[in-house]
This record gives C-alpha cells, structure tokens and sequence, in this order.
C-alpha cells in the first residue's frame, strides 16, 4: 500500500496548516464561542465517595429567579462508554455515587452567579457506603462492591499464555523477579474541558460542539442517552487545546450539557473549571507490575512473566483494553519465546481511569525495562547489548499474532547510542551523574475498531470545482497533533500541486466523512492512507482529462508541479487549471473518496482478547537520559535526552519532531513529578499546582533521531510518531539513576521525597553492610 | 467552571492615608499584587466587602540604597527588586529570593508587602468551595478542625513566602501603619505560629516597608521546590554570614515553608579555626529540629524537614 | 459596584463599564470578544491567559479589571498588523512552537516582553522568561527554537 513518493510535499517541514490562527489567537475553541445569548450549565458533584442516593430535592434551586433548567440521573436512564459491551456509567448518577465528583445534577443558568446559587440549593441526601480506594482493599474479601454485576471489583481479568514456560525458565541462566509501581498520572491537556449545546425543539434536533478527540462517539452517545434519532443530532468539533487520551470517549459533561438543552429548550454552554476537568479524568492508572523474566548468559529473553493489577477508578471506560494493551504489548518489540501474562483491572471510588498516551504500556514497559538493566549488569552486559541481542526479524508475527512489517529499533539503538556518546561516556562520568537508556514502541492504530460495523476504518472525501481548489473533508480530529496537515500534504503529494490550493475541512458531522477519533495513533496510518486514496481517485479523473485533452494515452500523463504533459513525448503541457476545467466540462464538480480498512492478517490473534494491541505498524524508539541526582536533597535534573524513533517515513519531519519531543517530554513528567493523589477519595492534586507536569525551567534539551523503516503498508511507508517515545522515559531515568548512585528504584514518579526516602534507605543498609563487615 | 467571584468594592487609594482611610471601613482587606489574593477569592476564600487596593500609593514602590542600609517600599514589585543590582550586590540573599518566586507573571505584579503578607497555605485550604465543603470545610476558614493535625487546636496551614527569611537574616524592620498611627517591628515579630492568625498585625494596619540596616554579611537564599517554576517553596532558607570578633564566623539563619511563620533559627558563632565540618553538622541538626513541616501538601513533612537542613547546611559551607 | 475604566487595548482606546470584580480576562474575553488569551486554570498556575500591561507580561486570569484604569494592554490579537505576522508570531508558526495552540498566545506575550528588553537573549534567560507559561503539547524545545529564530530575526 505505500505509494512512491514522486512530488515534494511529503517528507518536507511543513508548519500547521491550522497554525497562523494559532499564532494569532483567531483559533476557536469551544470555550471561546460567542455566548451572548447562551444559558451557562453548571455540574453538581458528588460530596462522597460511596453512598447510595436517597434524594435529591432541586426545588429551592429552581425556584431560584433565573434558573431555566435542571436535570439530575433522573432525566437520563440509559448508560453510556466507550466499549459497547461496558457501558456501565450513567451521565448523572443515579441510585449511586461511586467517587468524589461524579456529577448527581445540573443546572442552567441566565448567568454564572445565579447558576453557581442554584447548585448551592440543590439538597442532596446521600447514605454513605465503604469505600474502597486501594485494588487491596476493592479485592478484600468483605469489601463493598461497587457494581452489582462485577463481583469482587474486578471490572476484567485476563490470563494470557503463550509457548512453553517451563521451557523457557529451564533456558535460563538468570532468572529475577521485580515489582514496580506508577502513580495514576492524568492527561493536564491545557484546554479544560468545555461544550456548547443547542436544541431547537421545533425541528427536534441537537447541535454540539464539543473538545473531543472523538466526535463520532460523542455522537453515537449523544443518541443513546438522549434516546434520539442520530439524524438529529450534529457535532462539531471546533480547535481543541490538547487531548492526549482525556477526550477518547464520550465524556458526561459532553452528554449533561446536551441534556440540559433539551430541558431549556435553548443553548447552553459549560465551561468546565481545571479542578472538574481534573475530575472528569480517565487518565492513566495506578499500576502494580510484578514482573520474572529469564535470560540466558548473553542476555537473550528465555521467558516473560508478568502480572498487572491497574486500579481503575469507579466506572469501566476503556479498562478492558487498558489491560489488554498491557499484556499484549509485552510483545512486538523484542524477541520473546514465551510469555505469561494476568492482567486485573480493579473497581476502585475513584474517578474513572481510560486512555492516555502511551495507554497500557508505559507502566509495564517501565518495569520491563528496569528490570531488563539490572538483569544486564548482574551478567556484565552492556544495556545496548542486551537489547540487541533480542531484536526481532521483520517481517514477522509474534506470539500473540501481532504483525511486524518493519521494525526499525536497531537502528534506533545505533543513533542515540552514537549520538550520547554512550561507548565513551558511561562509567567516566562526575559523581551523580549518570547515563540510562530504554526502548519502547506503540501501535499505529487499533486493527479492529471499538464499534465493528464492517466499514471502512477512515473515510476521505475530495472535491475538486471550478475555481481550482481541492477541499478535503475528513472527520479525523486535530488536537495539535497535525493531523490536518497530513491530510493536506497527502493530498498536495499524490496531486502534485501547491498546498495553497488545498482546504482541510473538519469535524463537523452534517459535512465531513465519519471518523472513529483520534486514539491508538490511527489517524497518519489511517487517515493518511484514505487520503491518498481519495487524492489517487482525483488524480485518475484530471489524467483522464488530460489526456483526452493531450491525445495520449492515460498511462502516459505525468502530473506533477501543477502541470500535466505526455511522459517523454510532446512539449505541450496543461496547466492544472486547465486540466480541472477538462475535467470539470465531463461531470462537473468532482468528488471522490478514498478509504482505509486494515488487512485480516493484521488484526490479531485468535484468543480472547487478541485484537488489543493488533495494528497495521508498530513505532519503535530508543533513549538516552543524562541526568544528575543531588543526593543532598533528593532532586535529580535531566542534563540532555537523546531520543530515536522509528515512524517509518516522516510525513512531515517537523510534526515528527515535534510529536516526538513532546512524546519523551510527557514520558519525563510522569518519570519525575507527576502523579494524582487523593485524600479519602478527593483530589488532592486538581490544580496545575498540585499536579506538577514540568515548567520551561527544568525540562531538558531533547535532541531527536528520526529514522524511517519505511512500513510496506503504511502511507507513504509511516508509522505513528506521537505515542512510542513516551514509556522509554521513565525506565530511562530508572536506569540512570542506577548509573549514577547505584541506587534501584521500582516506583514513579521519582519525587525527591521519595528518592531521599531511597537514598536514606540506601545509605542504611550500606551501614549495616561496613558494621557487619 | 470557577466559581465567580464574590461581590466586592474596591478602593484605589492614592496615598497612605487614603488607604489606611479605606482600611478602617468594615470587613475591608488590603491586596497588593492580588495574585495570591484573586486566586483564593475566585476560590471563596476571602470575605471581604471592601478590596482596598495599595498598588496606586504614591513612592509605596522605592527602594533607597545607602551606606545606612536599605529600605524597600512595601509596594516595589518582586520583578522590579530581583533587577536591583544594588540589592544583589550588597544583599544577595534578598536578590535570590526574590527572583525565584512563583513565575515571572506573577512577579511583574506581586509585591514586597503582598510576599511578607502571603496567605499560609495547606492541601486542605488552597481547594475549591465544593471540595471544602465536600470536607466539612478547616479550622483556618468555615470548620472547626484542622484535618492536618486534629487534635490540635491550631491551624497548622504553611507559610509560604521566600522574601521574609531571606530579608529577616538582616534584622529587618517592618515599617507598619494603621489606624493608630506607624510603628516599627523586627520582621520576625509580624509573624506567630498559626496558620489561621500568622500575622500580628492590628485590623486596618499594612506594611509600608521594610528596613535593613547596613551590611557587610555574606548571605544566600535557596529553596526546594519540585519544579524550576510556578511552585510554592517546600523549605527555603536564608543565611547571612558576617565577621564577628577574634576571627569567628557569625550566622542568621530563617527558613520557611516549614512552619506556620517564617522561622529565624539560632547559630551559634563558629569560632576562630573551628570545626567547619561538626560546625555544619550541628547546624543541619539545629535546623532539622527547630522546624515543624506538617502534611500541608503532598510532599512527605520528613522530607521538607530534611530538605531544609540540607540545604541550611549547603548554604552555610558555601558561605563561611 | 460598576465603574467606568479607560485604558488602552491593543492601541485603541477603550472606556467600558464593568464590575469591580471583573477578572482581566473575563473582560476581555466577554467584553471586548478578545478570546485569545485563554483560561486554562482556576488561577495564575498556567499562563494561557498572559497579556502585556504596561509591556509586562501578566496573568489577566488574577488581575482585575479595575487595576488596569489607565493601562496599555496588549494582547495576541493586536501583534500581528495588517495581517501579517510579527516575528515571533512567524517562528513559532514556521518551527512548531505551536501544536495544540492553547498556550501559545500567552506563550508568544512572555517571550515578546522578553525580547522587548533583551534581544539576544540565552536558553537560560529565555526558559525563566517563560517560566509561568505551560506547554503539555511541545516539551518546551521549539518554544526555545522559536524565540530564538525571532530574536535573530529582529535583531537583523
């Protein structure tokens, strides 16, 4: 499927074609739409975090002069989520509250103030219940459930086993056990989350603008929960300050606000505080990972074992697929005979866990790695040599049935082990400073969709009319990544003509094509390959014209430069104007589509479970940290990253880059400060305050490798680029901590209370070690 | 979305006497910078029906350098006194302090008065309406229990500013006025241990500046804080260094983020060719003992007692 | 209690009503439809929200309003004149200072009251300039490229 690239478009360092509004503050966010006439939606949340709701009395509040509307889990009994066969959350609560902040009702409001009274007289009677805020303490023999259907809070639990595991642990000559902990980390995308909805009850129909990376879903749920015909509904998606996962699902507030406009009769927009948006979470779970790998001498992987148990907060979300992804992307990335894997994705009273960057990995791959390292210098191997020596073959499938068509991590390893002066500069370091490394690598997309319809996986529509413009209409949901761009720039590449002539229209549901959202890095993969579909339908029609135009034959017609000419013959050459008008005079305005559905073999294996983690292309990336730890107070700083990553063709080099930069970056918040943390179910950390991702100030230079395995099915031969750099980090810096000062850490984030707890510990047992000796 | 905020009238004075004029009114409160202030009333933690506002009063914003010492306006911005080489040349603690507060945003507009006067803070506060509520609100605002320490009876609620300790180390004065006219006080006395009443300052008074004698000490401020920027000091500690008689080394040390005030800790005077080492060693034992961090954030007490020592202890070597 | 205020936005003059507790940015957003400085925070912890007063940058998300009778405010929206973009405005748009966009019009006023007294400023200077901005999006490294390539740029 990848198309030669023949034009200048692709591979060049293309800024956002959405970019000059940015720079300008002319880009419209949801919370930036006009609101003269808007009623103002507010969300009241629940004060504890286990209670069965015995009454909630709205008269006072709407009594109050000003108040329009309220609604309460009365007004909506359907639930809602994002995997068809969990959908257990209602948009309101209903009968029961299951964490702090979990919204009961809501009103609207002519104004902030009078909408801010109405929630303050809202009485709620709510009989509290036990809660469980630990996985321990959720799998407790008398623990309360939380869910009448999930016994023991166990939301999913998998047991996957391949090869032969004896086997593998008889080949062994080093076999070690570790446990390794990450703190739930949330998304903190910039933009809080907002919507404005608009019912008009004389037609019966809904208009939503909405944050979400996946507007498709929001529709599907808009419908459901609404209990309306989806033909009366329309979403849109104006720019969107950030995703990163948090808006992978149709989120309550998305669905209250809805609500609330059908009760109103009018429109209402909700503008959700930083501490709501922090609530409303989905981030990524507090994760427990035991891990038992077995190498022989040389450092080649014998066996894997590894357990998962992911406290997932009070609702299913994407659970059943963050645990799946954690197991499954076990492989893919090394060479591994044998695995064993047992997931848990436990209930707990608190706000609900989901998708974020990297979803499933990053703790795994955190304890994979650091234990991979520690394996190496007990057997006297280098950290470099050790991942070389368990390089897969591509193509290939693994185990689990994943499809490996390019694997570019060797290469990956050769640059950033080059480019840090790894061979030169471990071992002769001042002390403190230390050099660590890890690999990792993510999916380019899901190969089975969420909702299975047996559609296409993206659709790309064209058209192409009188006045020489190509306007591409796509549904695939820019968030920053620059998504748009790559649609631009497929388009201009396989058309061989000036970006300047093509428009990105987007995200609005009554023009653009369905796309199922941006998640699992699908849509350059994707999307990227329905456009060039869509631009190579164009392409036959005006060579077509051409040619009749130019007496030859089609198979003949070069096009590129906005020109169209006979391939080694004639002088004359059509100008593409000239050509669109050819073309035009057949049929008029032309439209095209190209579409994208993912080959069988790519869809994984046949076990349960087997689709989570199957994709079209796996990216691959290696790091370097350089850091240096005051062991005074417990800081470390990052001095320098070097980062490589395998994205099999760089589209657009400056997107990659930037994707990838940002990719470590995250990686290097949830290493060192980032974490939740709740004081009996509230939040203690839903402020940019408390939830401490890196200021300007102490984030490091990354330099970045891009290499480029050249996919056989990916377009123009790429792979993702937003998400594989990010799980390196963290056992990356695990790593060279243990460089640096010798110490072992299995936890994240490295706070410096923590390390100073670490090193306390360290220097104790180095005590007792001179008295004993 | 945020709360919006509480209806208030606000006062911009012109002159002292104007402000102090307005501040004598019901219920009135100063804000100087209003960063810290506007965030905690956009959060409803300020009653106050009356905002008088002092960053309009007329030479509030000097600061006069001479061989007598130093006097700061209560109104000089923390921008405009981290650019003050004098400052930094003959007060290099104060200069440090200073340029690592909060962001450079917030020190464009924050000022010397709003810093001294800084709102103490603690996880259980610095929250929203609904999450307080949510809790049964605190002993320092609404509530009758501090949830940090229960048993207590005293709000426990972190100090937070950088410039006191770093300006404390030099026997600072606070120039004070109110209702009954100014008065003068070391800095270290506006201050007592209750993160509910941490100031001693009478209703309607302010600070109008803040006085240092000459110096010819060696000083320095640091603080541990988890990021480069933005953040609230976790422990922040001054020194000041001076000469003292037959050759000894005489040290002023003040921390803060520890306690409910900021803390001046006694030193005793390293002497003539004495024991650098142990010299530090009981200082950094001094300093682990005299303060009190209390779970006001997430960051373990233990270890914000055990930064501030280090980091005494660093300064200090740095300095004899 | 409502009052007049005059001041100065973007180099028009402005005389509105507003409330005593108006918040800078609510009045520029709602009043004036000025809505590229953004709320990204309930208060001073991210600076989405940085315009220039008086030429420094400042949060408007913890100013009021009132405090700026009299002031020159300058925010994204007036940089760029006659359309076309100002130096900085140009090298984060050409080097990717920019990906989701939210903080980039804070982003762009830190670094432009930077530049404004330090032309040729280092990677230090330039990261405590922005020290009260967040990014999630870009891990800092083109915001650094961006201001640099515009410092270059108005200094030739």
């Amino acid at each position: 499927m990848t198309t030669p690239r023949t034009n200048t478009a692709a591979g060049s360092r293309a800024p956002l074609i959405d970019g000059i509004e940015k720079v300008t503050g002319q880009a419209i966010y949801t919370a930036d739409m006009e609101t003269e006439d808007c009623l103002i939606g507010r969300v009241l949340r629940s004060p504890v975090s286990h209670g069965r709701i015995v009454s909630i009395d709205v008269s006072k509040a709407a009594a109050l002069p000003g108040v329009v509307g309220i609604v309460t889990g009365d007004d909506c009994a359907l639930t809602y989520g994002v995997i068809p066969i969990a959908m257990n959350e209602y948009p309101m609560a209903r009968d029961k509250v299951r964490y702090r902040g979990e919204p009961v009702a809501a009103v609207a409001a002519i104004n902030a103030d009078i909408a801010a009274q109405a929630l303050d007289l809202i009485e709620l009677n709510i009989e509290k219940l036990p809660a469980n805020y630990e996985p321990s303490d959720s799998r407790r023999p008398d623990a309360a459930q939380l869910h009448d259907d999930k016994p023991g809070n166990l939301e999913r639990e998998v047991h996957h086993h391949f090869g032969d595991m004896a086997a593998g642990w008889a080949e062994a000559d080093l076999i070690r056990e570790g446990t390794f902990r990450g703190a739930e980390t949330n998304h903190a995308q910039l933009e809080p989350h907002a919507a404005l909805a608009e019912y008009d009850p004389e037609r019966e129909r809904l208009t939503l603008h909405s944050v979400s990376q996946v507007p498709f879903y929001v529709h599907l749920m808009l419908a459901r929960c609404m209990e309306m015909d989806s033909s009366r509904i329309r979403v849109v998606k104006p720019f969107v300050g950030g995703g990163f996962g948090a808006r992978t699902e149709t989120l309550n507030f998305e669905l209250i606000c809805g609500l609330l406009a059908r009760k109103c009769g009018g429109k209402v927009m909700m503008r959700l505080s930083r501490e709501e948006t922090f609530v409303t979470h989905r981030g990524r779970p507090d994760t427990e990972v035991r891990l038992k790998i077995g190498l022989t001498k040389t450092g080649k992987i014998t066996a894997v074992e590894c357990e998962v148990t992911m406290s997932g907060g009070a609702y299913a979300g994407y659970g059943l697929v963050s645990i799946l992804y954690a197991g499954a992307l076990l492989q893919g990335i090394y060479d591994i005979p044998n695995v064993k894997y047992d997931g848990y994705r436990v209930y707990t009273n608190h706000p609900p866990c989901g998708a974020m960057r990297g979803h499933g990995t990053v703790d795994v791959r955190h304890g994979f790695e650091s234990l991979l390292d520690r394996m190496a210098r007990e057997l006297g191997v280098d950290p470099f040599a050790v991942r070389r020596a368990n390089l897969l073959q591509a193509p290939m499938f693994t185990l689990n049935g994943l499809m490996v068509n390019s694997y570019g991590l060797g290469e990956c390893l050769d640059k950033v082990e080059a480019a840090s002066g790894w061979a030169e500069r471990r071992g002769k370091l001042p002390p403190g400073r230390g050099l660590g490394m890890a690999c990792s690598h993510y999916v380019s997309g899901a190969a089975k969709p969420v909702h299975w319809t047996g559609e296409p996986h993206a659709v790309v529509a064209m058209k192409l009319d009188f006045d020489g413009s190509v306007t591409v209409l796509t549904g695939a949901s820019d968030i920053g990544q620059g998504s748009t761009t790559i649609v631009a720039i497929a388009a201009a590449e396989i058309l061989g003509i000036d970006m300047g002539r093509v428009r990105v229209v987007t995200n609005d549901s009554a023009i653009t094509p369905k796309d199922n959202g941006s998640y699992s890095s699908r849509v350059t993969f994707m999307v990227g390959n329905a456009a060039i579909e869509a631009a190579k339908a164009l392409r036959v029609k005006l060579i077509n014209a051409a040619a009749k135009k130019l007496e030859a034959n089609p198979e003949d017609i070069e096009c590129e430069g906005e020109t169209f000419y006979v391939r080694g013959g004639s002088q004359s050459v059509l100008a593409f104007q000239d050509v669109v008008f050819a073309a035009l005079a057949e049929e008029g305005t032309i439209t095209v589509k190209g579409t994208f559905t993912t080959p069988i073999e790519a869809q994984g294996g046949k076990h349960r479970g087997g689709a989570v983690g199957s994709t079209m292309g796996f990216s691959y990336a290696a790091q370097v940290v350089e850091i240096e730890v005051d062991t005074d107070t417990g800081q470390i700083r990052i001095e320098k990253v070097w980062a490589a990553l395998d994205c099999g063709y760089a589209i657009n080099r400056l997107a990659v880059e930037g994707q990838i930069e940002g990719s470590v970056w995250m990686g290097m918040g949830q290493g060192m400060s980032e974490e939740t943390r709740y004081v009996d179910g509230l939040p203690a950390h839903a402020s940019f305050l408390d939830y401490r991702f890196p200021t300007i100030v102490e984030s490091p230079d990354i330099e970045v490798h891009i290499v480029e395995s050249i996919d056989p099915l990916g377009p123009f031969g790429a792979k993702e680029a937003g998400e594989g750099a990010l799980s390196g980090f963290p056992p990356a810096l695990v790593n060279a901590v243990a460089d640096a000062i010798g110490m072992e850490v299995d936890f994240l984030p490295l706070t410096p209370d923590r390390v100073m707890e670490e090193l306390i510990k360290m220097r104790r047992k180095a005590r007792r070690k001179e008295v004993s000796a | 979305m945020s709360e919006p905020l509480p209806d208030f009238r606000l006062l911009r004075p012109e002159t002292l006497d104007q402000a102090l004029a307005a501040l004598a009114e019901p219920g009135a409160k100063p804000m100087a910078g209003g960063t810290d202030l506007v965030v905690n009333l956009r959060r409803g933690l300020v009653d106050a029906p009356i905002l008088v506002d002092l960053s309009g009063i007329a030479g509030f914003a000097t600061i006069e350098l001479s061989d007598d010492g130093l006097t700061i306006g209560a109104g000089v911005t923390l921008a405009a006194l981290a650019a003050d080489v004098g400052v930094a040349a003959r007060y290099q603690a104060i200069h440090d302090a200073a340029e690592v507060i909060a962001g450079p945003g917030h020190r464009a507009a924050a000022t010397v008065g709003g810093n001294l006067c800084l709102d103490t803070r603690c996880l259980y506060y610095n929250q929203s309406h609904w999450w307080r509520k949510s809790n049964d609100f605190c002993l320092k605002y609404r509530g009758d229990t501090c949830h940090v320490a229960p048993k207590g009876n005293r709000c426990r609620a972190a100090f937070s500013g950088d410039l006191a300790p770093a300006l404390m180390v030099f026997d600072a004065i606070a120039e004070i006025a109110g209702p009954d006219g100014r008065r003068s006080l070391p800095l270290a006395e506006m201050y007592h241990e209750d993160g509910a009443d941490y100031l001693t300052l009478a209703p309607g008074e302010i600070v109008v500046s803040v006085r240092l004698p000459a110096t010819t000490a060696n000083s320095a401020y640091d603080k541990i804080r988890v990021r480069g920027a933005v953040d609230f000091p976790l422990a922040g500690v001054a020194i000041a260094c001076r000469d003292a008689e037959g050759g000894a080394r005489s040290l002023r040390l003040a921390v803060t983020g520890t306690n409910s005030m900021p803390l001046t800790i006694e030193i005793a005077d390293l002497p003539a060719g004495g024991d650098v080492d142990q010299f530090c060693a009981d200082l950094e034992k001094a300093v682990q003992k005299a303060v009190s961090p209390q779970r006001t954030t997430t960051i373990q007490p233990h270890y914000r007692r055990l930064a501030a020592s280090a980091l005494a202890r660093r300064l200090a070597r740095r300095l004899l | 209690m409502k009052r007049i205020i005059s001041l100065t936005i973007n180099g028009r003059k402005a005389e509105d009503a507003i409330s005593d507790n108006t918040l800078l940015i609510d009045y520029l957003r709602d009043q004036k439809h000025l809505t590229g400085a953004k709320k990204g925070c309930d208060g001073g912890e991210c600076g989405a929200c940085t315009v220039l007063i008086n030429g420094a940058a400042r949060p408007a998300c913890i100013t009021l309003a009132a405090t700026c009778d009299g002031a020159e405010i300058e925010t994204i929206e007036g940089q760029a004149r006659g359309g076309r973009l100002t130096a900085l405005q140009r090298a984060f748009h050409e080097n990717l200072g920019t990906q989701c966009g939210f903080c980039t019009p804070g982003m762009i006023l830190s670094a432009e009251a930077l530049l404004r007294h330090n032309p040729d400023p280092d990677d230090a200077e330039i990261r405590t300039a922005l020290g009260s901005n967040l990014c999630r999006c870009t891990g800092y490294t083109k915001i650094i490229a961006s201001v640099k390539v515009a410092a270059e740029e108005m200094r030739s």
